[in-house]
This record gives structure tokens, C-alpha cells and sequence, in this order.
């Protein structure tokens, strides 16, 4: 366990955005291997790695290509999903910024398993420099005729959290409004243009390389049986040394946060950790002893996410993150189902209410109730993530909800280190609409 | 413009794809903002009406319905941001350049926002100054970083 | 088609046999258990799950699912709000969140008391909100339109109007701006929702929040009656209600007839109902006095005044029929006539064909065709605007469907034997034709077309078209049947008898009044009769008669009245000055008919015309003389098609809220034409032909073909037959 390098392989003794030096460490010459098996049974080698998704939901890359269509007589796509947009989340762009060939590479893996012949890399508007850096590699690789019969073309959203959904992102990328779609049809059967598709995240699909470098077989020898290989880890808030650390999959949560991110920063002491992005419910201090992999996360009530940790000290206030991480679901809340978009907008002007210290007893318990009328309702999985951090930092934190109401306003009388911070989201909403001040 | 967006149209399996590619040019020849005319255009290049691009680009928050300035700072508030003091950050600039979030400066020259994640959470505070990053920004930088925009 | 399999799903404890695939709402319903919904609506295409109304447990899922978006899957097993205490508090979250930015002001909304958000609050809805903080609050209502207006806070932004100008209507003008809770329903720049079909979003709409301005706060639900009927503006003769108070039409709704409107109806059929109650409407009958205009005359003095034209004018008499008459009327006129007076002259609106019934097929066949080929270049959507929709259903659903150009030419051309497309019309087993020209023996050439395509032994396909005149079928075969006596057209013509609006309003007919002694006219409107007729008797509106149509179909449809007339029933009068002459006539539409039905409708009575008609078999054999065009278009540059658009004519003139509807002042020109002549979209052009020219707007219309151009008839002038547009 530990550190371990499989996805970031070179990336610090070689410019790996260079073709010639990623070529020159053995970049490429596992694509051909790939391609000189049959679909069927690069299939099955990808389902005996057990690779899990890295986007979220963890689901098995192997099984997912299984179930691509590949019958139909449509085009069958593979779409990528660089659109990281998770609060706490940073590990595709720097994959794509260093090892723009890796991910390629597996594009092309992934892309025989499913006999497809055109690759989509979605990466999020914001990410400028990442797309200008994966654009050279692309027209680079192309050039030298690495791709053979295959397009791939990198597309910029425009800022559109939801459009990380993977129906929604289809959206987008047809040119539409980013929204979620109805599942059945699943993207495997009816997806991209109505064809069947593959949708994975980066790191998922930039690991297929070292698969077929190392085989099914050795690949399961790293991280842990459920969950092989390693993982990207991004971490950050207050600890001494943030960043991305390749881990192997079971690594413990304590080594990461003390071991290589240097511990609480300014000798604060641990408060909570939100383990795979804002989205899943926080861990307390007392927590962190725990492997870092899919089903060691899930038994402890939380998720493994985007493999993205934000450390939070005993400066902050509970109330004001949950106040600032549900303003964040309530504006990129895409509009298109009720509880979400009516819901996360109530959220806030009870959190609102609370945190200004005008808030009673009534409203923790409609606050709470309010979160559990929203969890399971939603078309997608955005109204779960607006309303699972808060549940946890309601329940876990409690005190510090009553004592809002109790003392009418911050226990943390002006010094919590969220003190201030509520940009307001309506910023961010388009001028047509006349909203008549209240 | 219209051969240049219908060349875009045709890059794709379906032109409406080129929707957002579209939309993204016209606003960069149009100082950063769309236009009534802006959605008349692309409607025209990809068989699309206005009515549909306008609805498009409303969703989503890189495209800009009302006029912005020539240079944009975007200072990410989202929950990493905010835990090492991205509020004294926003603060800074807001008192370097006299606006608050949202605002444009009087001569038309810069607009400041406050943003959701930017995807820099290790290395925060995170800036987009003209959509390149800059990162660990720190109160004190911020009137160089405007002074080099003032200059640019 | 094979049969669907058949599978088992089991809802509420209920088990119910239906087919693979059927969705969870209709199997629900068929065991008797309603799925409440506010966003699921399948004519608008798949499911969105977009207002979570419908949650439901399915066996063997953790989570709460959209009934809308689940179909019927053998050993379902499914649990509602009505068993499922998981699925009921779903629901009641659902609805606790679409009120919680509800004004909730149904005492003053036009949809109180038919509101489906209402009812299910009623029902399933949380009796007080626990939503104490400001709610949202924007700029209301707000006009998408003169005939229609939007109400934001009460939108519940289920989408059913914005897919419905997606994915029916393919106009894509009403839209959702912004994201997440700023959604806001709304058009490009807050201009006018301007298409043909845009009413239909004001009955789509579940709740108060797209409203029809003629409607506003004229009528609450429980005053009001709904009239089950038949439009009477076009010949397609969508099943209507007419919604009436104290005697007066207030709106008009869709009554869904599945084989022939689907629930749409085209703007015209929803908003002109207000030329019932036009100033120039006409109440008193008029009489020409010597050198000084009209005079107001009873109508006892009337009648005698029509006995008198009719008697001293003997055989020389020429009757002009508008083809919108209901088939009572045109058959009571007939009775008087040709019965009475052995006046057998008249001159027909459009020429008819009975050999179409031998391809008769219902409208919604176009959509299950897999090619479909639209002779003439006369827009469908202005000659009978829901075929239109029925044309973009079947181009959704896959099928081909092609535009031919001219009609006579393209008739000949697919007739040939070496003819690509003809070819693929031969070897299909779902082909239509539809002709959509000027020229009304249309129906007889497209007939022998589809005999000479083998039409004869395919049950899918078949031959439709679109005529001018809402009823001219009927008419036709009304005045026909009336008497079986002949006479030669009169040298000189003693009366011309102008029956209706339309025929009132054709310029040859204004013609054929020149060459006659004496006018008589009925027409609902001063304007149109007077300056030539000597006598004016006041007509009736398709909303106040009681009687029968023929629909382009051959769908034999029954018209019901609205509204009591402010004047006398057409076929009481004629019956009337019938019996001056002798004539045996009853003044009752029922007993008329049925003398109708015996000659001509296969012996039925009226009570057999039900209220969703049904449509009558194929005509076995048709004795039928009609052969296949041999008309050749004439002249060199561009054909002119000059069209009489949907939004023209007396009832739209008179119907405020379509006046911005009226098709500009534009030229409609093929991009090949408008390159080779340098013409840009939008720039002024000059159209001539010899002698005269008009300035217009240019058009680039991709859906038309080279060596032609369109303008709307009142935008045409005096140009011919042929044209030139020079930039
Ligand atoms: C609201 C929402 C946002 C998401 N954002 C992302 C994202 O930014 N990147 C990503 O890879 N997956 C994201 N996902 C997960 C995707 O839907 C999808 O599961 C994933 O891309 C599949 O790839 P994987 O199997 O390789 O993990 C998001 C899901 C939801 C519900
Ligand atoms: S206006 Fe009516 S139909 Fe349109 S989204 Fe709102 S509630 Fe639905
Ligand atoms: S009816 Fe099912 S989600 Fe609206």
C-alpha cells in the first residue's frame, strides 16, 4: 500500500506531453496489443481486471463495454468524461496536463473493446490550458498515424456542472441544454445521437494502458481484491501539503492526510473530511482510520466519489459549509426536475435563516426533513449530493446547529474560517429573466 | 462569420453539436457577450432558431447575455477556495479595481466574478485571470496581477 | 404489423395482461389505478421524468422511480402511492415542492376549477405548506403572444409547451432560459410566439400559467358549456369544442379525434371564432333601392323579395356555391332550385373526385407511411394546416417524404415507368400521395396516379387532396343528389345566387355578376355584399348550424350548434321559400339528412354520424373517368405560386389577436434560384412579370425546388403565371 505510480509512470522525469518521450518510455505499444485482439476478449480481459470507475460511481469499466450494443448498426461512440467539475476534485485535469498520450492511448483500448471508431474527450470550458495541451497531443498522435481509423475529437463545455452527469453531458454534447435524461435507455443501448455509447472518466480510461501492460492478472495484484489498482487522489483544504498523490487502492485515509499531505496545516486540528468530493457526506476526526477504496467508504456511510478529500479544520463553521456547498447544488441545480431545483432553492433560505442566527427549533427539523424529502426523488443524482453533506454535518455537528438558534447566530462569533465567504449565486444567472426583488 | 460557423457545423456527426463551439466563437469576435444578433447568427449558420440558441447559451454560466469588460477575473469560492481565505482574496480585488462581484470597472476594462470550482482545490486560492489560472493567490498579489492586466 | 406479446405486470396486488412495452400510466390505468402525472404527456414524444408526480416503488429497486419513463415488462411488480407509503410520501414531497413557489391564487386564475395541480393538491397534497420565506416573484403575465400570455410564478416547468414546439410543432420558438430555479419559460428576445400551431400550448399547459388572452377572466368552469363539434374552417375538420357562456362562443378546445387531428388544432381553428361577433356582422336582410345603396328590410319582406327575383328570373338562374356550407344547406338549396325551379346551373367551388375513396386512408396513416410524396408547391400547412403536423410526425417516425414540385408535372413524371421515385411508390407497401395545388381536379389526377402506382391492392396505401373548401365534397354530392333534372347553363343570366363568404368573396364570381340582371347574396358580413347584390339575406357561421361535412377524408362528420344565430336558419328560410314553389322540404336537419343519407350516404340516418366519426371503408369499384394530368406548365422563369394563406380570409380579418399573423410581405425563393440570381435572405427584390412588378422581401425557403417562387396571394398583385426576381 502507499504510494505507487501507474497513471502519473514518468510524468516526473519526462515531459510526457512530448509523443517522442512518451513513446520512448513504451507509450503506444500497448494500444497495438489491444487492437490485436479480438473485441470479445479484450472484453474479457478488462472485466477480469475489475477496473472501477473513477468518476463517481465506480461501476466496472469491463462490465459497462459489456453491455455496449455492439450489434447495432449504428456508429457506437466512446465519450469521455474530463468535465471535473466536483468541489475538491483536480486529478483529470493534471492526467490530462501531463500524460495527455495515457489517456489516449486508453481512448483507443477502450474504444476497440466497443468497436468504436469515434472517441469524444467532453472536458470543461474552464480547463483552457488542459484542453490547448490535449488538443497538440491529439493532433501530435494523429499525425503520426497512431490512431489509424479512429477520430477523436476534444469538446469544450461551457460551464455546466450537471453536464458531468453522464446523460446530461450527451446533452451537451448533442448541442442541447446540459440535462439529465430518463435512464432506461441506458447510454450502452441509446446514448450519443440515439447510438450506443461508452462513457467513462479520464483516470479510468488513461489506467487501460498499464492493464494491458501488466495483464488482468498482475493488474489485481495492486490496491485491494474489490478495488485493484491505484487511484488519483486529490486532496486539499487545510492541510500542510495539498495536491494529487497516486495511492494504491486500501491505502489508509490517516497516511494520506498526515503521511504524504503533511498533516493539518498551521497546527490546527482535524475537524471533518468530505472523502470523494463535496458531494458525499463528511467524516469526523475519529473517522479517517479507514482504507481508502470503494466498499471500505461505503461501510462507513459515505462514498468513495471522485477520490477527491477537502480537509476541513476546527476553525470552520458546519452551518456556513453546509450554507456554501448548498448554494453551489442550488446553482448548478440544471432546472429540469422538481425536488432538485425547487428543493435546493428552499435548502437555502432555511440554511440562510440559520446561519444568520434568525432560525428556531422548527427550522433544524424542517431543514433536516427537507433534505430527506429531496434524497431518492431527483432524476439524477444532484439532488442526493446537495442534501448528503448537509444530513452528515447536521447530524455529526449538531451542537452547532442548536447552538445557532440557542445564542441567535455563529458560535463562532465572526471567526470561522468561512466567515463571509456567501458569494452570491444569482451572480451567475442570465440577465433575461426580470426577478422582482422579494 | 456565417461560412466560418458553418464550416464548425460540419465538423460533427450532427451540426447542432457545433452549437457550443459556435456560440463560444461569435462571443469572442463580440467582446466577450452575445447578442441578439449573436443568436441570429449562429441560428441562421447551423438551421437552428435563435429562440434555440438563446436557451442554450442561458444555461450555461460561460456565456455572457449582457455586456462584460475586455479582461475577466474569476476568483473561485468554492469550498477548498474558501477554507484558506478565498473571501480576503475577492476583498483585494474588489478594493484594487472599486467593484464588487459581478461589476465591471467604470473605463470597461475588467469584470470580477466570483466563481464555482475551478479544478484547482490543491492549490488554492485559484484566480482565472482571462481564463488562464493563476494559483496560491494571495491577498498581496493581487495589484500586481492587476497591474498587469491594466497593462496588457 | 405482428402483434405485440403480451406480459404480465402486477400493480397494486392487480394483475393485468397487457402488451411488451406499454407504458406504466396506461397500464395502470388499465387496471384501474391512476398515476397521477403532470409532465408525461406521449403525444409529445418520450418521457422526460422531469416533475417526479408519478413516483412509484418497483420490486426489486431501492429507489422511487418515474412510472412515466417505466413500459411494461413481464413480472413487473409495482406499487403506487395508493399501497406504497414510500411511494405516497414521494408524491406528497413532489407536490409540497411545486407549490412551494406557486402563487397559489386559483380563485383568480383562468384554470381554477380544470386544473390538474388543483385536483391532485386536493387529493394527494399537503394541507398547509411549510414554505414560510418569500416566494418567487416575476414580471406577470407576460404576452408570448397577442393571443396568448404566460404566467411564470404559476409554471411548474413541466416543459409539455416547450416539446411541444420542439418535437410537434418544430417551430422551436418557445424555449426555457436560464438554468436551475431562475427556469423560465420563454421566446427569442420577447418576440411573439409567431407560428401556426402555438394556441395548442395554452391546453397542453397543466396549470394557469399559459393562458388564452381571449379567455381571460370571461368564464369559470362551472358557468360554461362544452359544444362537441367540428371546425368548419378548413377541410381537414379537426373535432372541436366550443366552450360557450350565456350563448356566446368563449373559446375553442381540441376533442381529440386520433385518425384525424390527434388533439391539434392550427390557430386559426382556435382564435377566429370572434367573427361571430364582428361589427360588420350582418342581422337584417337588405334590399338594393333605386340608386341609393342598401335598406334594412324584415325578413317576411325579404322572402317575398327572394320569391319575386326567384320567380321573374324562371330558369336563369346560376347558383355559386362556397364549398363551406354544411351538406343540408347546399341539398336544401338544391331542393328549391333544381326541384322547384329547374335551375341546375352551378358553379362549384372546386371540381371533386369520387375515385379518391378508392385510396381513402384516415390522416394518421401519413405517419405509419415509410414514403411520402406531397405534389404542387402550395405549403400544406396553409391549405390544411394539421396535415402538416401528420407529415413532421411521419418524417420523426423515419419516413421519407418528399416534395415533388409542380403537381401536374411530377403526376406525369411518376406515372412514367423509368421514374426513380415512381419506381420506389410501385414497390412500397405504405406510400401516400398527397396533392397540394392550386388546381381542384387535384383529386382525380393524384387518384389515377395511385391506380397507375398499384395502389389499389395496399391497404396502407392510399391518396389524399387537400382541397380549397372546408366541405366541398359534401356539397358537391348534397347538390347533386338533390334532383336528377339537367339544363343548359343560361345565355343570360336572369339571378346569380351567391351562397356564403368564400363565394361572396372569388373574384369569379364577381365576374360572373357582371353578366347578371340580378344578385342575390347570403354572407354573414356587410363588406362583402354590398356595392353588388340586389338582396342580402344574413348567413350563418359553422359554429351556429346544425348539420353535416365531408372532411378531405371523405369522413363524413357531424357539425352541432354552438350558439343560437342572431338570424333565421339557413335551411328553416329555404324551406320556407320552398314551399312557396311547391317544394316538399323539412325545416329539420335530421329529417333532412336522412332524406340525404337514403340517396347518397348508403341509407344512413343522422343519428349514425357519431360523434368521433368513423371513417367509411375503401370504394370497392369507382366508376371513374379521371386520368393522369396532361396539363403542361407554360412559359419560361419562375413559376408563381400564389397561395392563399391559413391566416387570411373573413373570420381571420376579424379576429384581432391574428392579425400578427399574417404572412408578410415576402417572397419565397429556392437557394439555388436566389444564388444564381444574388439574392440574400432578407433584402428587398423586385418580382415582375410583364407589364408589372412588386417590391418584396426576400425569403430563402429550402424546402422548395428550383424554377419556382411563392407569395401570399394578398401580396402577389397583378403579377402572371410567370415571374422574374431581380436582387
Ligand atoms: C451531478 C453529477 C456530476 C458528475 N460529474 C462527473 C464528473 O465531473 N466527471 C466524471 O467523470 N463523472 C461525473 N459524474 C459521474 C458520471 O455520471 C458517470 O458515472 C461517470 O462519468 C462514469 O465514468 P466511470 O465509470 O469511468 O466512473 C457525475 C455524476 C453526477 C450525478
Ligand atoms: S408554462 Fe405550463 S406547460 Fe410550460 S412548462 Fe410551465 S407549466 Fe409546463
Ligand atoms: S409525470 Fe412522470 S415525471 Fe412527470
Amino acid at each position: 500500500m502507499g504510494l505507487k505510480t501507474m497513471l502519473l509512470a514518468g510524468a516526473d522525469e519526462h515531459d510526457l506531453t512530448r509523443l517522442a518521450e512518451y513513446q520512448a518510455i513504451g507509450g503506444y505499444k500497448q494500444a497495438p496489443k489491444a487492437l490485436a485482439m479480438s473485441s470479445d476478449d479484450l472484453i474479457a480481459e478488462l472485466q477480469q481486471a475489475n477496473l472501477r470507475g473513477r468518476g463517481g460511481a465506480g461501476f466496472p469499466l469491463g462490465r459497462k463495454a459489456s453491455l455496449v450494443d455492439r450489434k447495432s448498426p449504428k456508429p457506437k461512440y466512446l465519450v469521455v468524461n474530463a468535465d471535473e467539475s466536483e468541489p475538491g476534485a483536480f486529478k483529470d485535469r493534471e492526467v490530462m496536463a501531463r500524460v495527455p498520450h495515457r489517456l489516449l492511448e486508453g481512448c483507443l483500448i477502450a474504444a476497440h473493446a466497443i468497436e468504436s471508431k469515434d472517441v469524444f474527450i467532453y472536458i470543461r470550458g474552464e480547463y483552457l490550458t488542459e484542453y490547448e495541451i490535449l488538443q497538440a497531443a491529439v493532433d501530435e498522435a494523429r499525425g503520426a498515424g497512431l490512431f489509424g481509423d479512429v477520430n477523436v475529437t476534444v469538446y469544450r463545455g461551457a460551464g455546466a456542472y450537471i453536464c458531468g452527469e453522464e446523460t446530461a453531458l450527451l446533452d451537451s454534447l448533442e448541442g442541447r441544454r446540459g440535462q439529465p435524461r430518463p435512464r432506461p435507455p441506458f447510454p450502452p443501448v441509446q446514448g450519443l445521437y440515439m447510438a450506443p455509447t461508452e462513457i467513462n472518466n479520464v483516470c479510468t480510461i488513461a489506467t487501460l494502458p498499464a492493464i494491458l501492460e501488466l495483464g488482468a492478472a498482475g493488474f489485481d495484484q495492486i490496491g485491494t481484491p474489490s478495488s485493484p489498482g491505484t487511484v488519483l487522489f486529490s486532496i486539499s483544504g487545510n492541510v500542510e501539503k495539498p495536491g494529487n498523490y497516486e495511492l494504491e487502492l486500501g491505502t489508509s485515509m490517516r497516511e494520506l492526510i498526515y503521511t504524504h499531505a503533511g498533516g493539518i496545516a498551521g497546527g490546527h486540528q482535524l475537524k471533518a473530511v468530505i472523502p470523494g468530493g463535496s458531494s458525499v457526506p463528511a467524516l469526523t476526526a475519529r473517522q479517517i482510520d479507514v482504507p481508502l477504496d470503494y466498499d471500505s467508504l461505503g461501510a462507513i456511510g459515505t462514498f468513495f466519489g471522485a477520490a477527491s478529500l477537502i480537509v476541513v479544520d476546527e476553525r470552520c463553521c458546519m452551518v456556513q459549509l453546509a450554507l456554501r456547498s448548498t448554494k453551489f447544488y442550488m446553482h448548478e441545480s440544471c432546472g429540469k426536475c422538481t425536488p432538485c431545483r425547487e428543493g435546493t432553492r428552499w435548502l437555502v433560505q432555511i440554511l440562510e435563516k440559520i446561519e444568520r442566527g434568525d432560525g428556531e427549533a422548527a427550522d433544524l427539523d424542517l431543514l433536516r426533513k427537507v433534505c430527506d424529502r429531496i434524497e431518492g426523488k431527483s432524476l439524477c443524482a444532484l439532488g442526493d449530493f446537495a442534501v448528503w453533506p448537509v444530513q452528515s454535518y447536521f447530524d455529526k455537528w449538531h451542537d452547532e446547529w442548536v447552538a445557532h438558534v440557542e445564542q441567535g447566530g455563529c458560535p463562532f462569533g465572526g471567526e470561522s474560517s468561512l466567515e463571509g465567504i456567501f458569494a452570491p449565486s444569482d451572480q451567475h444567472t442570465h440577465s433575461p429573466v426580470a426577478e422582482v426583488p422579494a | 462569420m456565417i461560412p466560418e460557423l458553418r464550416a464548425l457545423g460540419e465538423r460533427y456527426p450532427d451540426s447542432r453539436t457545433a452549437v457550443l463551439p459556435a456560440l463560444r466563437l461569435v462571443q469572442e469576435q463580440n467582446g466577450g457577450w452575445l447578442t441578439t444578433e449573436s443568436f441570429e447568427q449562429v441560428g441562421e449558420a447551423l438551421g437552428l432558431t435563435p429562440a434555440y440558441c438563446q436557451a442554450v447559451a442561458s444555461f450555461y454560466d460561460m456565456f455572457h447575455l449582457a455586456p462584460v469588460g475586455r479582461h475577466s477575473v474569476e476568483v473561485c469560492t468554492n469550498l477548498s477556495c474558501a477554507l484558506v481565505g478565498a473571501q480576503q482574496v475577492v476583498d483585494a480585488f474588489e478594493s484594487e479595481l472599486g467593484v464588487a462581484p459581478g461589476e465591471t470597472t467604470e473605463d470597461g476594462e475588467i469584470t470580477l466574478r466570483t466563481v464555482e470550482c475551478l479544478g484547482g482545490c490543491g492549490y488554492a486560492t485559484v484566480v482565472a485571470v482571462d481564463h488562464r489560472y493563476h494559483q496560491h493567490v494571495k491577498p498581496d498579489d493581487v495589484p500586481e496581477i492587476v497591474k498587469e492586466l491594466r497593462g496588457a | 404489423m405482428s402483434q405485440p406479446e403480451l406480459v404480465t405486470v402486477t400493480i397494486d396486488g392487480r394483475e393485468v395482461q397487457v402488451p411488451k412495452g406499454l407504458g406504466l400510466v396506461e397500464v395502470a390505468l388499465q387496471a384501474g389505478i391512476e398515476i397521477p402525472v403532470f409532465c408525461y404527456e406521449p403525444r409529445l414524444g418520450p418521457p422526460v421524468g422531469a416533475c417526479r408526480m408519478c413516483l412509484v416503488e418497483l420490486e426489486g429497486v431501492p429507489k422511487l422511480q418515474a412510472g412515466c419513463t417505466l413500459t411494461a415488462a413481464d413480472g413487473m411488480k409495482v406499487r403506487t402511492a395508493q399501497t406504497s407509503a414510500k411511494a405516497a410520501e414521494g408524491q406528497d414531497a413532489t407536490l409540497e415542492f411545486i407549490l412551494v413557489n406557486h402563487p397559489l391564487d386559483c380563485p383568480v386564475c383562468d384554470k381554477g376549477g380544470e386544473c390538474p395541480l388543483q385536483d391532485l393538491t386536493f387529493r394527494w397534497g399537503p394541507g398547509n405548506t411549510r414554505m414560510e420565506f418569500p416566494k418567487r416573484t416575476l414580471e406577470k403575465p407576460i404576452p408570448v403572444s397577442p393571443a396568448i400570455a404566460l404566467d411564470r410564478e404559476r409554471c411548474i416547468l413541466c416543459y409539455r409547451c416547450t416539446r411541444f414546439s420542439e418535437s410537434v410543432a418544430e417551430d422551436n420558438q418557445l424555449v426555457t432560459q436560464n438554468r436551475g430555479a431562475s427556469s423560465v419559460i420563454a421566446t427569442f428576445d420577447d418576440r411573439p410566439y409567431r407560428a401556426p400551431f402555438s394556441g395548442n400550448v395554452i391546453e397542453l399547459c397543466p396549470v394557469g400559467a399559459l393562458t388564452s388572452t381571449q379567455y381571460r377572466f370571461e368564464a369559470r368552469p362551472w358557468e360554461i358549456q362544452n359544444v362537441p363539434t367540428v371546425c368548419g374552417l378548413c377541410p381537414v375538420g379537426c373535432n372541436v369544442a366550443a366552450t360557450t357562456r350565456e350563448g356566446k362562443v368563449k373559446r375553442m378546445l381540441s376533442r381529440n379525434h386520433p385518425e384525424v387531428d390527434e388533439g391539434w388544432l392550427c390557430d386559426k381553428g382556435r382564435f377566429a371564432f370572434t367573427h361571430l361577433y364582428a361589427g360588420d356582422r350582418l342581422i337584417e336582410p337588405l334590399r338594393r333601392r333605386q340608386r341609393s345603396g342598401l335598406e334594412e328590410i324584415s325578413w317576411e319582406d325579404a322572402l317575398d323579395e327572394a320569391e319575386r327575383l326567384l320567380r321573374e328570373s324562371g330558369g336563369r338562374i346560376v347558383t355559386a356555391l362556397s364549398g363551406s356550407e354544411t351538406v343540408e344547406q347546399a341539398y336544401a338549396l338544391g331542393r328549391l332550385l333544381r326541384g322547384g325551379l329547374g335551375a341546375h346551373t352551378a358553379v362549384m367551388p372546386e371540381e371533386t373526385s369520387q375515385a379518391l375513396d378508392a385510396f381513402r386512408l384516415p390522416l394518421s396513416a401519413i405517419r405509419e407511411a415509410e414514403l411520402v410524396v406531397v405534389l404542387g408547391d402550395e405549403p400544406v400547412a396553409e391549405r390544411a394546416p394539421v396535415v402538416e403536423l401528420w407529415l413532421k410526425a411521419a418524417r420523426r417516425a423515419g419516413a421519407e417524404v418528399h416534395y415533388a414540385g409542380d403537381a401536374h408535372e411530377s403526376c406525369r413524371r411518376l406515372a412514367g415507368s423509368d421514374d426513380e421515385l415512381g419506381g420506389r411508390l410501385r414497390e412500397s407497401e405504405r406510400a401516400i400521395l398527397i396533392w397540394s395545388g392550386e388546381d381542384g381536379a387535384g383529386g382525380g389526377h393524384v387518384a389515377a396516379l395511385a391506380r397507375e402506382l398499384g395502389f389499389d391492392g395496399k391497404p396502407g396505401s392510399g391518396a389524399f387532396h387537400l382541397p380549397r373548401t372546408a366541405n366541398g365534397r359534401g356539397v358537391a354530392d348534397a347538390w347533386a343528389c338533390s334532383d336528377d333534372g339537367e339544363s343548359e347553363a343560361p345565355e343570360q343570366i336572369g339571378l346569380l345566387i351567391v351562397s356564403g363568404d368564400e363565394a361572396a368573396a372569388d373574384p369569379n364570381v364577381r365576374v360572373l355578376a357582371e353578366r347578371a340582371e340580378r344578385v342575390l347574396v347570403t354572407s354573414m358580413f356587410q363588406s362583402l355584399a354590398a356595392g353588388w347584390a340586389d338582396l342580402v339575406l344574413p348567413g350563418t357561421s359553422y359554429l351556429e348550424r346544425d348539420g353535416t361535412t365531408v372532411n378531405l377524408e371523405g369522413r363524413l362528420q357531424r357539425q352541432r350548434r354552438a350558439v343560437m344565430a342572431p338570424v333565421p336558419d339557413v335551411v328553416a328560410w329555404i324551406a320556407k321559400l320552398a314551399e312557396r314553389f311547391g317544394v316538399e322540404l323539412s325545416p329539420h336537419v335530421s329529417v333532412v339528412f336522412d332524406e340525404i343519407g337514403a340517396k347518397c350516404f348508403g341509407g344512413i340516418t343522422f343519428a349514425d354520424v357519431h360523434e368521433r366519426a368513423e371513417l367509411p371503408p375503401r370504394a370497392e369499384k369507382v366508376s371513374d373517368t379521371s386520368k393522369v394530368s396532361d396539363t403542361v406548365a407554360s412559359g419560361s422563369g419562375l413559376r408563381l405560386v400564389a397561395y392563399r394563406p391559413l391566416f387570411s380570409g373573413a373570420a381571420v380579418e376579424r379576429t384581432p389577436e391574428l392579425q400578427f399573423q399574417k404572412p408578410e410581405a415576402e417572397v419565397q425563393i429556392s437557394p439555388e434560384d436566389a444564388k444564381a440570381r444574388g439574392v440574400r435572405n432578407g433584402a428587398t427584390v423586385t418580382v415582375s412579370s410583364n407589364g408589372t412588378s412588386v417590391e418584396l422581401r426576400a425569403r430563402i425557403a429550402r424546402d422548395l425546388g428550383a424554377g419556382v417562387v411563392r407569395i401570399p396571394r394578398d401580396h402577389a398583385g397583378d403579377l402572371h403565371a410567370t415571374v422574374e426576381v431581380s436582387a
